[in-house]
Protein backbone atom coordinates (compact mmCIF):
# COMPACT_ATOMS: atom_id res chain seq x y z
CA UNK A 1 0.00 0.00 0.00
CA UNK A 2 1.83 3.25 -1.16
CA UNK A 3 2.82 5.87 1.37
CA UNK A 4 0.03 8.19 -0.24
CA UNK A 5 -2.77 6.28 0.30
CA UNK A 6 -2.63 5.47 3.53
CA UNK A 7 -1.94 8.67 4.45
CA UNK A 8 -5.10 9.44 2.47
CA UNK A 9 -7.37 6.74 4.23
CA UNK A 10 -5.77 8.39 7.72
CA UNK A 11 -7.02 11.60 6.68
CA UNK A 12 -10.71 10.09 5.78
CA UNK A 13 -10.14 8.31 9.11
CA UNK A 14 -9.32 10.94 11.53
CA UNK A 15 -12.56 11.70 11.60
CA UNK A 16 -12.34 15.05 14.30
CA UNK A 17 -14.09 15.33 17.56
CA UNK A 18 -17.62 14.47 16.76
CA UNK A 19 -19.93 17.48 18.05
CA UNK A 20 -23.49 17.11 17.97
CA UNK A 21 -24.13 16.14 14.27
CA UNK A 22 -27.37 17.43 14.07
CA UNK A 23 -29.33 20.87 15.21
CA UNK A 24 -32.40 22.19 16.27
CA UNK A 25 -35.09 23.10 13.71
CA UNK A 26 -33.67 25.91 10.97
CA UNK A 27 -30.49 26.10 12.78
CA UNK A 28 -26.87 25.69 10.49
CA UNK A 29 -23.77 25.06 11.88
CA UNK A 30 -20.29 25.75 10.83
CA UNK A 31 -17.00 23.55 11.90
CA UNK A 32 -13.76 24.04 11.70
CA UNK A 33 -11.57 21.18 11.90
CA UNK A 34 -7.40 21.15 12.13
CA UNK A 35 -4.91 18.33 12.79
CA UNK A 36 -1.65 17.57 11.42
CA UNK A 37 -2.70 15.66 7.92
CA UNK A 38 -5.84 18.17 7.09
CA UNK A 39 -7.92 21.03 7.97
CA UNK A 40 -12.05 20.97 6.86
CA UNK A 41 -14.39 22.73 6.92
CA UNK A 42 -18.40 21.66 7.28
CA UNK A 43 -21.21 23.56 7.34
CA UNK A 44 -24.83 21.58 8.00
CA UNK A 45 -28.54 22.85 7.94
CA UNK A 46 -30.91 20.85 10.08
CA UNK A 47 -34.16 21.67 8.33
CA UNK A 48 -35.73 19.41 11.34
CA UNK A 49 -33.99 18.43 14.76
CA UNK A 50 -34.57 14.75 13.16
CA UNK A 51 -32.11 15.24 9.95
CA UNK A 52 -29.55 18.21 9.17
CA UNK A 53 -27.64 17.98 5.53
CA UNK A 54 -24.15 19.42 4.70
CA UNK A 55 -20.68 19.55 2.80
CA UNK A 56 -17.26 19.26 4.02
CA UNK A 57 -14.27 20.93 2.38
CA UNK A 58 -11.28 19.00 3.31
CA UNK A 59 -7.65 20.44 2.60
CA UNK A 60 -5.55 17.48 2.47
CA UNK A 61 -2.05 18.87 3.79
CA UNK A 62 0.23 15.33 2.77
CA UNK A 63 -0.84 14.97 -0.36
CA UNK A 64 -2.04 18.59 -1.26
CA UNK A 65 -5.43 18.06 -2.60
CA UNK A 66 -9.06 19.63 -1.82
CA UNK A 67 -12.04 17.57 -2.22
CA UNK A 68 -15.54 18.18 -1.04
CA UNK A 69 -18.43 15.73 0.44
CA UNK A 70 -22.48 15.29 0.57
CA UNK A 71 -23.16 14.57 4.37
CA UNK A 72 -26.40 13.19 5.79
CA UNK A 73 -27.08 12.83 9.32
CA UNK A 74 -30.66 11.47 10.26
CA UNK A 75 -31.87 10.85 14.22
CA UNK A 76 -32.99 7.45 14.69
CA UNK A 77 -33.62 7.60 18.32
CA UNK A 78 -33.95 10.23 21.32
CA UNK A 79 -35.20 10.20 24.33
CA UNK A 80 -35.43 12.63 26.54
CA UNK A 81 -35.93 12.66 30.77
CA UNK A 82 -35.80 15.34 33.19
CA UNK A 83 -32.27 15.14 33.24
CA UNK A 84 -30.54 13.36 30.44
CA UNK A 85 -31.13 12.90 26.96
CA UNK A 86 -30.20 10.03 24.63
CA UNK A 87 -29.30 9.91 21.02
CA UNK A 88 -28.69 7.51 18.00
CA UNK A 89 -27.69 8.58 14.63
CA UNK A 90 -27.28 7.30 11.11
CA UNK A 91 -24.56 9.55 9.88
CA UNK A 92 -23.02 8.84 6.36
CA UNK A 93 -21.31 10.81 3.32
CA UNK A 94 -20.07 10.57 -0.29
CA UNK A 95 -17.54 12.41 -2.26
CA UNK A 96 -18.94 15.06 -5.04
CA UNK A 97 -15.64 13.79 -7.48
CA UNK A 98 -15.56 10.53 -6.74
CA UNK A 99 -18.83 8.90 -5.72
CA UNK A 100 -17.37 5.13 -4.91
CA UNK A 101 -15.61 7.07 -1.78
CA UNK A 102 -18.25 7.31 0.93
CA UNK A 103 -18.90 6.23 4.25
CA UNK A 104 -21.87 5.69 6.67
CA UNK A 105 -22.46 4.32 10.46
CA UNK A 106 -23.70 4.98 13.44
CA UNK A 107 -23.52 7.38 16.24
CA UNK A 108 -24.61 7.10 19.95
CA UNK A 109 -24.48 9.81 23.00
CA UNK A 110 -25.54 10.15 26.29
CA UNK A 111 -25.90 13.04 28.63
CA UNK A 112 -26.87 14.91 31.59
CA UNK A 113 -25.26 18.42 32.80
CA UNK A 114 -23.07 16.51 34.45
CA UNK A 115 -21.71 13.45 32.70
CA UNK A 116 -21.88 12.40 28.92
CA UNK A 117 -21.05 8.98 26.95
CA UNK A 118 -20.98 8.51 23.03
CA UNK A 119 -19.71 6.10 21.02
CA UNK A 120 -19.67 6.21 16.83
CA UNK A 121 -18.92 3.24 14.59
CA UNK A 122 -18.49 3.91 10.75
CA UNK A 123 -17.41 2.28 7.45
CA UNK A 124 -15.90 3.19 5.03
CA UNK A 125 -15.29 3.00 1.34
CA UNK A 126 -12.09 4.12 -0.19
CA UNK A 127 -10.97 3.69 -4.03
CA UNK A 128 -12.78 0.01 -3.46
CA UNK A 129 -11.39 -0.63 0.19
CA UNK A 130 -13.56 -1.14 3.02
CA UNK A 131 -12.58 0.15 6.28
CA UNK A 132 -13.91 0.83 9.63
CA UNK A 133 -13.17 3.43 12.73
CA UNK A 134 -14.82 3.50 16.17
CA UNK A 135 -14.42 5.56 19.28
CA UNK A 136 -15.36 5.95 22.61
CA UNK A 137 -15.92 8.88 24.90
CA UNK A 138 -16.74 9.81 28.29
CA UNK A 139 -16.64 13.23 29.48
CA UNK A 140 -17.51 15.19 32.97
CA UNK A 141 -18.37 18.85 33.75
CA UNK A 142 -16.00 19.71 36.78
CA UNK A 143 -18.90 22.43 37.42
CA UNK A 144 -21.87 23.32 36.38
CA UNK A 145 -23.06 26.79 34.84
CA UNK A 146 -26.18 28.60 34.30
CA UNK A 147 -27.53 29.22 31.15
CA UNK A 148 -24.97 31.19 28.87
CA UNK A 149 -21.91 31.05 31.43
CA UNK A 150 -18.77 29.25 30.05
CA UNK A 151 -19.07 25.10 29.74
CA UNK A 152 -16.12 23.13 30.33
CA UNK A 153 -16.09 19.41 29.85
CA UNK A 154 -13.08 17.51 30.50
CA UNK A 155 -12.91 14.13 28.20
CA UNK A 156 -11.43 10.82 27.75
CA UNK A 157 -11.62 9.52 23.91
CA UNK A 158 -10.81 5.76 23.25
CA UNK A 159 -10.78 5.27 19.03
CA UNK A 160 -9.23 2.34 17.07
CA UNK A 161 -9.40 1.88 13.11
CA UNK A 162 -8.50 -1.11 10.84
CA UNK A 163 -5.24 0.16 10.32
CA UNK A 164 -4.36 -0.01 14.07
CA UNK A 165 -3.76 -2.83 15.98
CA UNK A 166 -4.08 -0.85 19.25
CA UNK A 167 -6.50 1.80 21.09
CA UNK A 168 -5.90 5.02 20.87
CA UNK A 169 -6.89 6.76 24.05
CA UNK A 170 -6.10 10.38 24.76
CA UNK A 171 -7.48 13.44 26.80
CA UNK A 172 -10.51 15.94 24.99
CA UNK A 173 -11.02 19.63 26.81
CA UNK A 174 -14.22 21.17 25.39
CA UNK A 175 -15.75 24.44 25.95
CA UNK A 176 -18.39 26.20 25.07
CA UNK A 177 -20.56 29.85 25.67
CA UNK A 178 -23.24 31.05 23.82
CA UNK A 179 -23.30 29.80 20.21
CA UNK A 180 -19.85 28.21 19.99
CA UNK A 181 -17.64 25.60 20.64
CA UNK A 182 -14.04 24.57 21.05
CA UNK A 183 -12.54 21.11 21.16
CA UNK A 184 -9.24 20.29 22.02
CA UNK A 185 -7.42 16.77 21.86
CA UNK A 186 -4.02 16.08 22.19
CA UNK A 187 -2.47 12.60 21.63
CA UNK A 188 1.56 11.66 20.97
CA UNK A 189 0.67 10.00 17.25
CA UNK A 190 -1.72 13.00 15.66
CA UNK A 191 -0.77 15.82 18.27
CA UNK A 192 -3.17 18.38 18.85
CA UNK A 193 -6.61 18.43 16.87
CA UNK A 194 -8.51 21.73 17.13
CA UNK A 195 -13.08 21.61 16.19
CA UNK A 196 -14.27 25.49 16.37
CA UNK A 197 -17.88 25.43 15.84
CA UNK A 198 -20.76 28.07 15.78
CA UNK A 199 -24.47 27.53 15.83
CA UNK A 200 -26.79 30.46 14.34
CA UNK B 1 -1.06 9.67 29.70
CA UNK B 2 -1.05 7.84 33.38
CA UNK B 3 -1.29 11.17 34.74
CA UNK B 4 -4.05 11.91 32.46
CA UNK B 5 -6.38 9.31 33.50
CA UNK B 6 -5.89 10.41 37.23
CA UNK B 7 -6.61 13.69 37.13
CA UNK B 8 -9.60 12.50 35.14
CA UNK B 9 -10.40 10.55 37.58
CA UNK B 10 -9.66 12.72 40.30
CA UNK B 11 -12.02 15.38 38.39
CA UNK B 12 -14.89 12.56 38.06
CA UNK B 13 -14.49 11.58 41.81
CA UNK B 14 -15.04 15.64 42.57
CA UNK B 15 -17.61 16.39 40.12
CA UNK B 16 -19.63 12.83 41.48
CA UNK B 17 -19.30 14.38 45.34
CA UNK B 18 -20.51 17.69 43.76
CA UNK B 19 -23.29 16.56 41.99
CA UNK B 20 -24.73 14.83 45.57
CA UNK B 21 -24.45 18.56 46.61
CA UNK B 22 -26.31 20.11 43.89
CA UNK B 23 -29.19 17.55 44.44
CA UNK B 24 -29.33 18.69 48.26
CA UNK B 25 -29.22 22.51 47.45
CA UNK B 26 -31.73 21.79 44.48
CA UNK B 27 -33.71 20.49 47.52
CA UNK B 28 -32.95 23.28 49.88
CA UNK B 29 -32.78 26.49 48.31
CA UNK B 30 -34.70 28.91 46.28
CA UNK B 31 -37.24 26.15 45.29
CA UNK B 32 -40.77 26.56 46.25
CA UNK B 33 -43.57 24.35 45.65
CA UNK B 34 -46.52 26.90 45.11
CA UNK B 35 -49.95 25.28 45.60
CA UNK B 36 -53.00 26.55 43.38
CA UNK B 37 -56.74 26.68 45.03
CA UNK B 38 -57.86 23.34 42.69
CA UNK B 39 -54.98 21.49 44.58
CA UNK B 40 -52.33 21.45 41.96
CA UNK B 41 -48.84 21.97 42.61
CA UNK B 42 -46.24 23.99 40.44
CA UNK B 43 -42.51 24.03 41.46
CA UNK B 44 -40.80 26.88 40.21
CA UNK B 45 -37.44 28.53 41.72
CA UNK B 46 -38.85 31.51 43.16
CA UNK B 47 -35.85 34.09 43.01
CA UNK B 48 -35.92 33.29 39.57
CA UNK B 49 -39.68 33.95 39.15
CA UNK B 50 -39.24 36.76 40.91
CA UNK B 51 -36.31 38.45 39.03
CA UNK B 52 -38.65 37.48 35.83
CA UNK B 53 -41.18 39.20 36.23
CA UNK B 54 -39.82 42.43 37.65
CA UNK B 55 -41.30 45.14 35.79
CA UNK B 56 -43.93 42.90 34.36
CA UNK B 57 -47.50 43.61 34.65
CA UNK B 58 -50.88 42.59 33.22
CA UNK B 59 -49.31 39.84 31.96
CA UNK B 60 -49.93 35.90 31.60
CA UNK B 61 -46.87 33.49 32.75
CA UNK B 62 -47.12 30.26 31.24
CA UNK B 63 -44.56 28.09 33.23
CA UNK B 64 -43.31 24.90 30.87
CA UNK B 65 -41.53 21.84 32.10
CA UNK B 66 -39.25 20.58 29.69
CA UNK B 67 -37.75 17.10 29.39
CA UNK B 68 -34.24 16.95 27.24
CA UNK B 69 -32.71 20.08 27.90
CA UNK B 70 -29.84 19.07 29.64
CA UNK B 71 -27.25 22.07 27.61
CA UNK B 72 -26.78 25.53 26.56
CA UNK B 73 -27.08 25.10 22.86
CA UNK B 74 -30.61 22.88 23.42
CA UNK B 75 -31.59 25.68 25.77
CA UNK B 76 -30.61 28.02 23.10
CA UNK B 77 -32.74 27.18 20.55
CA UNK B 78 -36.21 26.92 22.72
CA UNK B 79 -35.52 30.28 23.27
CA UNK B 80 -34.39 31.48 20.16
CA UNK B 81 -37.45 29.75 19.01
CA UNK B 82 -39.88 32.13 21.42
CA UNK B 83 -38.12 35.17 20.65
CA UNK B 84 -39.29 35.08 17.16
CA UNK B 85 -42.68 34.83 18.40
CA UNK B 86 -44.17 38.18 18.63
CA UNK B 87 -46.75 37.67 21.09
CA UNK B 88 -43.74 36.59 23.52
CA UNK B 89 -43.08 39.76 25.82
CA UNK B 90 -40.06 38.11 27.47
CA UNK B 91 -38.67 34.57 27.57
CA UNK B 92 -36.05 33.12 30.18
CA UNK B 93 -34.93 29.74 29.91
CA UNK B 94 -34.13 28.13 33.19
CA UNK B 95 -31.62 25.22 32.30
CA UNK B 96 -30.88 24.10 35.95
CA UNK B 97 -34.65 23.25 36.73
CA UNK B 98 -35.97 22.31 33.02
CA UNK B 99 -38.48 25.27 32.82
CA UNK B 100 -39.10 27.91 30.39
CA UNK B 101 -40.88 31.24 31.71
CA UNK B 102 -42.56 33.30 29.07
CA UNK B 103 -44.36 36.24 29.38
CA UNK B 104 -47.76 37.24 26.98
CA UNK B 105 -50.44 39.86 27.06
CA UNK B 106 -53.28 39.49 29.12
CA UNK B 107 -55.45 39.35 26.41
CA UNK B 108 -53.69 36.96 24.42
CA UNK B 109 -55.14 33.52 23.93
CA UNK B 110 -51.99 31.29 25.08
CA UNK B 111 -51.70 28.64 22.17
CA UNK B 112 -50.46 25.54 24.51
CA UNK B 113 -50.68 23.04 21.79
CA UNK B 114 -48.77 25.52 19.78
CA UNK B 115 -45.79 26.19 22.48
CA UNK B 116 -45.58 22.19 23.10
CA UNK B 117 -45.40 22.07 19.48
CA UNK B 118 -42.84 24.27 19.30
CA UNK B 119 -40.59 22.93 22.03
CA UNK B 120 -40.98 19.40 20.33
CA UNK B 121 -39.88 21.21 16.82
CA UNK B 122 -36.69 21.67 18.76
CA UNK B 123 -36.33 18.59 19.80
CA UNK B 124 -37.52 18.14 23.63
CA UNK B 125 -40.69 16.98 25.35
CA UNK B 126 -43.12 19.98 27.29
CA UNK B 127 -44.41 17.95 30.01
CA UNK B 128 -46.40 20.09 31.89
CA UNK B 129 -47.53 24.09 31.18
CA UNK B 130 -48.84 25.92 33.47
CA UNK B 131 -50.08 29.89 33.28
CA UNK B 132 -50.10 32.45 36.19
CA UNK B 133 -51.51 35.84 36.44
CA UNK B 134 -49.27 38.90 37.34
Amino acid sequence: MGIRFAMTLLCLLARDLDARPISYSGASTLMAFSNDIKNSVYYHYSPTYKYSLGVEFVRDKFQKKNYASLRFTSLLNRKNTQHSQRNLYFQSGISFDEPHNRFYGIQGDWETRRWYSGFNFKKLDYKGVNYTEQFYQFGVAPYIGEYGDLHSWIMIKSRKNSFESNWSTYPVLKFFKGNALIELGYSKKTQWDAHIMYRF
Amino acid sequence: MRRIYSLFLLVSLHAWADSNRDEIDHIHTNHAQEKFVDGETLEIDSQRFEKFIEGLSNCQIAIISVKGMVCDFCARGIEKTFKRDSSAIKVDVDLSNGKVLIAFAKDIKIDVNGIKEKILANGQNATDLKVLGI
